[in-house]
């Protein structure tokens, strides 16, 4: 497997996929993770497990600071600690009850999630804007095969002759997940030709993993 | 795991007016079955190795089990009442332990959340407290006295009504629900889950009813009963880990889960673990 050097961090998603009052669910190394937005905008990333009924949070509700669970509407605060349990409007939830919490930074549009803990700031890509997301089942190394280039210790990737640079990292139900980053000038034109590019070079790498494999 | 203490119970397998002479393929605890008419018009179900398989015709259902059934099918005695409209609601398969099925069943918590503005809502939230036993004459767990705001309580509900509900676990994977009539208050709606356990991971729900609406048409009835339960599937697929924890510590219940509670201790202290995770596994 590539080896990166972004120590504790994983870039998960970018930040316009996560607006305001919303929840989605995201992978690091550790697991699954519900990864949400508050109403005053700040970001937390919690287990996608509600410790009441094992139901996924990442398909529960924003409502204001917390965060909800679809189930039983069990809120957890940004600290992961509940806060209500609707069952029991006049109980204070023991502080047992707590939903596992990650640190997670927002930079220049990616957001990072740290495994452990952070003692460096997640990197940052001067003059990139983040464009799309995209998973994949090539590995790295198909995809630096498809690109011609290798990966930087960050992760990025910047394809021969494109526009365009790939920021890639191993997931741990073994997909590739790829964000596609443009120079910031870049005009909606050239957007778009840089997403039907990283499309193109997907299918490229895709192709190279399967002739691997073989 | 254990299949040996749920292999002697009796299970759903198919609705009993959609049998045919061609048979239905399915599965009962990992064992391919076939689900057929014979000759004489009688249900036949047979087992992988090709043996016949005890049948009996039950409650809208055909009912057949892989080991020696001791009792026999648990009594509804709601089936035979005069004036009830009986409703094969049909099949929905789950990706969940069969008693992850049940056990969302009893719950009426996660009414507001997961079934809004028909079987609960917001700021109608509350449980109030209600009474469970394991009944030890029948053998079976019951939840009386539960109560709750619904905004819809049944096809047959005009605007919204506290429902009174009783919840009864008569077999590991068999769960019968009697709640507020609304046309006809001194009576009980019933409301079963019969879960066929397919497999521990996957399940095929057959809910059936025993109802007092002679207002409703049949189409509505079921679809009423399919919007509830594809509601509580979106569930079932996304809980963690997909088996039930029997062993504390997995799960924090709360006073609203006492009926739960008792169900898991039931399933645990007759060993009916198909389905089930144990800390020791």
């Amino acid at each position: 497997m590539h080896t990166l050097t972004t120590g504790p961090w994983t870039p998960v998603a970018l930040s316009a996929d996560l607006p305001v009052g919303t929840v989605i669910p995201a992978r690091i190394p550790a697991g699954s993770i519900a990864l949400w937005r508050s109403e005053s905008g700040r970001l937390s990333a919690s287990a996608d497990r509600c410790p009441h009924r094992g139901m996924s949070l990442s398909h529960g509700f924003v409502r204001g600071e917390n965060l909800s669970c679809i189930y039983h509407g069990w809120s957890y605060a940004r600290s992961g600690q509940c806060i209500r349990i609707p069952a029991h409007p006049g109980l204070e939830p023991p502080e047992t009850i707590r939903a596992k919490t990650f640190t997670v930074e927002e930079v220049g549009g990616v957001i990072w999630v740290a495994t452990d803990e952070a003692t460096t700031a997640p990197p940052a890509f001067e003059g990139l804007a983040p464009l799309r997301s995209m998973t994949t089942t090539a590995g790295i190394a198909a995809i630096e095969a498809a690109a011609g280039a290798k990966a930087s210790a960050e992760g990025l990737v910047v394809p021969v002759g494109d526009t365009l640079c790939l920021l890639v990292s191993t997931r741990d139900d073994g997909q590739t997940l790829i964000h596609v980053l443009v120079t910031g000038a870049a005009s909606a034109e050239a957007r778009i030709g840089a997403s039907r590019a990283a499309e193109s070079l997907r299918r490229a790498a895709e192709a190279v993993q399967k002739e691997n494999a073989a | 795991m254990s299949v040996q203490a749920m292999i002697d119970e009796w299970y759903p397998v198919g609705i009993a007016a959609q049998l045919d002479a061609a048979g239905r393929n399915t599965m009962l605890m990992g064992e391919p079955i076939v689900v057929a008419k014979d000759a004489n018009g009688q249900a036949k179900v047979t087992g992988g190795n090709g043996r016949l398989l005890p049948v009996k015709m039950r409650y809208g259902h055909v009912w057949t089990s892989l080991g020696e059934p001791k009792k026999d099918l648990f009594p509804i005695p709601e089936a035979d009442q005069p004036g009830r409209r009986f409703v094969d609601v049909g099949v929905v398969r789950v990706r969940c332990s069969p008693l992850r099925a049940v056990e969302n069943f009893l719950d009426v918590a996660h009414f507001p959340f997961v079934h809004t503005d028909i079987l609960g809502a917001e700021p109608h939230t509350e449980v109030q407290n209600y009474k469970v036993e394991i009944r030890e004459d029948v053998d079976e767990v019951w939840a009386t006295q539960v109560k709750f705001y619904q905004p819809q309580a049944a096809k047959s509900a005009s605007g919204g009504i506290t429902t009174e509900y009783m919840y009864r676990v008569a077999a590991p994977t068999c769960t019968v629900l009697y709640k507020t009539c609304p046309p006809r208050p001194s009576e009980w709606d019933v409301i079963t889950l019969f879960v066929q356990p397919l497999t521990e991971e996957l399940c095929d729900v057959w809910p059936w009813m025993a109802l007092f609406d002679d207002e409703t048409s049949m189409t509505d009835l079921i679809h009423f009963q399919q919007t509830i339960f594809l509601q509580d599937r979106s569930i079932l697929e996304n809980q963690i880990p997909r088996l039930l924890p029997l062993d504390p510590g997995m799960e924090i219940p709360t006073r609203a889960d006492l009926t739960s509670i008792a169900y898991r201790r039931w399933l645990k202290r007759h060993n009916y673990t198909y389905g089930a995770q144990l800390v020791a596994q």
